[in-house]
């Protein structure tokens, strides 16, 4: 099967001289269709930037990034061979929705970047209705602010956003990080019944071990910009190869002391 | 008991309307017991904290209930008797250290500061006690850190000067608030190992807010679980945990992702949390539980001891809740 998306070699620093961060150094890994793909590490690990460069926020300095065979960028500039096929839900929905927009507006607002045509058709009434309605949202919330809504419900605006263009490939980057247990809940299922329901390919980036087990199939584990381990979901938590695995599972606090030997 | 709060009430009032944060909570802990508090946003546990050191807004009041600390009724001391309690008897930490702290006085003179005041002791001398306690806290080469400033200093090295910082009186009771919420797992592990090695070393109580029952499991010896204003279900951590009696308890616990059945889908609580202007007459979680009974929706049920429980001899698993 082709990678929808492969990188590799794929490196980013920040500053120059003295100054050199390497933020990402030489990472290299496929997401095939309809795959979630995890990527974990602790902050300052890169895993954001590294989500950033996919989805053209960032540049990478080195490396080669192709979207269903083709470069992504070219060292001048991003090709996005269509708009809206690539979408991004944020960490944080308090910041990530424009407060002086209404909800309307910002879910639809992806589409302005598509032909006129395909706007008209994806932007109807009956097509945003039904999406909001799929997401836990109701037709009355559309005319509201942001700050009316609770954090979890901010969150099912952005993925009504992401969704809106129908994308192949979505990004999450930690989109449950900021949310109540309960909330995190909801909104990881409905994640992954919109993956089952669309087809969607998802790159989730989480520092969170028990989330990216429960949402994904492959992940890899990043370390101070490298990745140190690839592999099946099972696999990695079954048997860490690498020592940084081993601590980050062994960190994870659990309800159950008795699995400790899960995670030893 | 070195802290009982009895039957305690707070309200905010604005613009016309009364947020009811706290309703008839009561708990207990005792010496050298690490309880951990547990609910979502919006449950009181953050206002439980404030309203024992005695820092709520102007817009609070307290409609109801005593905070007893060593017996003495704290919401009835003088400003001043207050003011002495807090940090010097009962220490604090915040969710976010980089806010706790001063950000252009160095890491050595706020906690010698801090030191000095409560110790009654020579400045030099409490420097030099400063560095000891970055030391106790397990910062290496703390006379290098207590010269740096916080921004100087990671996350985790952060609330490590922050623990210092709430330990330096010494207290007797730690109020922590979710102090490893904004640090990463691996050193959040070694937080919670810290204050737990501290309390046993000096035989100090900690109260520990949090919203994530893994982190209770870890280090509390007992629970007390919160919503929308209430304790809804107390216990020992492996009763709670084990047991679970109150469905609110379950379902916060069915929320989580477990590691050891990752294919079973999450259990989601329908609804949403309730307005803490306008709360349920009856239970105040029966309109988001699935075993409601019409007379949930009428009742207030109050704290009990669980029945069946493993704990039943000693009455510690308390659940408020009709479907037993």
């Amino acid at each position: 099967m082709e990678a929808l998306l492969q990188l590799s070699g794929v490196s980013k620093q920040y500053g120059k001289g003295s100054q050199l961060f390497h933020a990402v150094s030489d990472a290299a890994f496929s997401i095939y269709p309809g795959e979630t793909f995890g990527l974990i590490g602790e902050s300052g690990s890169g895993k954001s930037t590294l989500g950033k460069m996919v989805t053209g926020l960032e540049y990478p300095t080195s490396g080669s990034l192709l979207y269903q065979g083709s470069p992504l960028w070219n060292g001048k500039k991003f090709n996005r061979r269509k708009p809206g096929e690539m979408q991004i839900v944020f960490q944080d929905p308090q910041s990530s929705l424009d407060p002086r927009m209404k909800v309307q507006d910002i879910i639809l607002e992806p589409l302005w970047a598509l032909p006129a045509d395909e706007r008209r058709q994806k932007g109807s009434t009956e097509r945003l209705h039904a999406l909001i309605a799929r997401v836990g949202l109701k037709p009355e919330h559309l005319p509201r602010y942001p700050h009316e809504f609770s954090g979890g419900q901010r969150q099912r605006i952005a993925i009504a956003r992401a969704l809106i263009t129908d994308p192949t490939f979505v990004i999450l980057d930690e989109p449950t990080s900021a949310l109540d247990v309960s909330v995190q809940a909801h909104v990881l299922n409905l994640l992954k019944e919109l993956k089952r329901e669309r087809g969607l390919t998802y790159l989730f980036i989480s520092h969170n071990m028990a989330v990216i087990r429960y949402m994904c199939d492959r992940m890899a584990v990043m370390q101070k910009g490298r990745i140190v381990e690839t592999g099946t979901v099972e696999d990695i938590f079954k048997h860490p190869q690498e020592a940084y695995t081993k601590t980050l599972l062994s960190s994870l606090p659990s309800l159950h002391k008795e699995n400790a030997s899960l995670h030893a | 008991m070195l802290l009982t709060i009895k039957d305690l009430s707070v309200e905010f009032s604005s613009m016309q309307q009364t947020v009811k944060a706290l309703n008839h909570v009561s708990f207990s802990i005792d010496q050298g017991e690490i309880v951990g508090i547990v609910g979502e946003s919006g449950s009181g546990k953050s206002v439980t904290a404030l309203t024992i050191l005695g820092l709520l807004d102007n817009n609070a009041t307290i409609k109801n209930g005593e905070i007893l600390y060593k017996g003495r009724n704290v919401l009835q001391l003088h400003k001043k008797e207050q003011q002495s309690l807090r940090g010097k008897q009962i220490g604090m930490i915040f969710q976010e250290p980089m806010t706790a702290l001063h950000p252009t006085m160095r890491i050595g003179d706020q906690l010698a500061k801090v030191i000095h005041r409560h110790r009654e002791i020579a400045y030099k001398e409490a420097y030099r006690q400063a560095v000891l306690s970055l030391a106790e806290v397990k910062i290496n080469e703390p006379e290098l850190v207590a010269r740096k400033y916080p921004f100087e200093l990671s996350g985790g090295m952060r609330q490590r000067v922050v623990i210092a910082l709430a330990m330096s009186a010494p207290p007797d009771l730690l109020i922590a608030d979710e102090p490893t919420t904004a640090l990463d797992v691996t050193i959040q592990h070694e937080i919670l190992k810290l204050m737990k090695e501290l309390a046993e070393k000096r035989g100090t109580s900690i109260m520990l807010i949090t919203h994530d029952l893994g982190v209770v499991a870890e280090v509390c010896q007992r629970v007390v679980v919160m919503y929308a204003g209430e304790v809804v279900e107390t216990g020992t951590t492996d009763e709670v945990l084990a047991h679970p009696v109150h469905p609110y308890t379950r379902a916060l616990i069915g929320a989580l992702p477990d590691l050891a059945s990752p294919d079973q889908p999450l259990h989601a609580i329908p609804g949403e949390s309730p307005d803490l202007r306008n709360l349920p007459s009856g239970c105040v979680f029966a309109p988001r539980c699935d075993r409601a009974l019409p007379l949930c929706r009428e009742d207030h049920p109050v704290l009990e001891p669980v029945p069946g429980s493993r704990d039943a001899s000693t009455g510690t698993h308390q659940v408020a809740c009709w479907v037993r």
